[in-house]
């Protein structure tokens, strides 16, 4: 019996001490880990003047997004539709995604201000959930092309049906102001 | 085991994972990784 209790504390202990790692190692750094959030996007120009040509994030597999408030940055999708770039956040509606997407509702709670760092250069937006309309298709397609391994009709409506029905949410990363 | 041998072995452990994820990159990738995977697996 006290050895099975050992070995639980070992077995409790690793990943105990791994999140904890991972956790506190990269909250203040310039961006975030593949999975834990990070500090303060600084590095990198900032970009200014009219709206570049969202087209060549097709090639970008994940960008880096910081909010304002609270301040922190994390590694997201992105798709481009319509000439407007999104960002999604899938599993709200589960236990561990409420756990582990916490800056989609601190997005839609709050003011939405954020900075996006797309190959090097960092973007000043603002993060408007988009829970309906015609673009949903487009960006429904995008989100399937790019990373659900096609653009299928089925995939194209199980997309837009997340994120109708809650599960997957969805946000323009807009021109502030 | 002894407590001080267990305790012994827990702190060994410990620093071990600490120094493994803060100085081995491609260690912390790894395990982010695994973590990830869970995570799209079973957070549906």
């Amino acid at each position: 019996m006290r050895i099975l209790l050992q070995i639980i504390g070992i077995l409790l202990l690793i990943p105990a001490v791994t999140l904890a790692t991972l956790r506190i190692a990269k909250m203040d750094g310039d961006g975030p880990s593949i999975l834990f959030p990070g500090g303060r996007l600084v590095a990198g120009d900032l970009h200014s003047g009219p709206e570049p040509d969202w087209s060549f994030t097709d090639k970008v597999p994940v960008i880096e997004l910081q909010l304002e408030d609270p301040m922190a940055s994390r590694r997201i999708f992105i798709m481009e539709s319509g000439g407007k770039v999104y960002v999604p956040s899938g599993y709200m509606r589960s236990f561990l995604g409420r756990l582990w997407k916490d800056w989609a509702f601190q997005a839609d709670a709050g003011d939405g201000l954020a900075v996006a760092r797309i190959e090097g250069v960092r973007y000043e937006r603002q993060l408007i959930r988009v829970l309906d309309g015609p673009e949903l298709q487009g960006i429904a397609a995008k989100l399937a092309d790019k990373y659900s391994g096609g653009a299928t009709p089925e995939a194209i409506a199980a997309g837009v049906e997340s994120v109708q029905n809650g599960d997957t949410w969805i946000f323009e990363l807009a021109p502030r102001g | 085991m002894k407590t001080r041998n267990y305790l012994i072995l827990c702190g060994v452990i410990s620093i071990s994972l600490v120094l493994g994820l803060l100085f081995v990159p491609a260690f912390s990738d790894l395990v982010e990784q695994v973590i990830l995977l869970f995570l799209s697996t079973n957070a549906r």
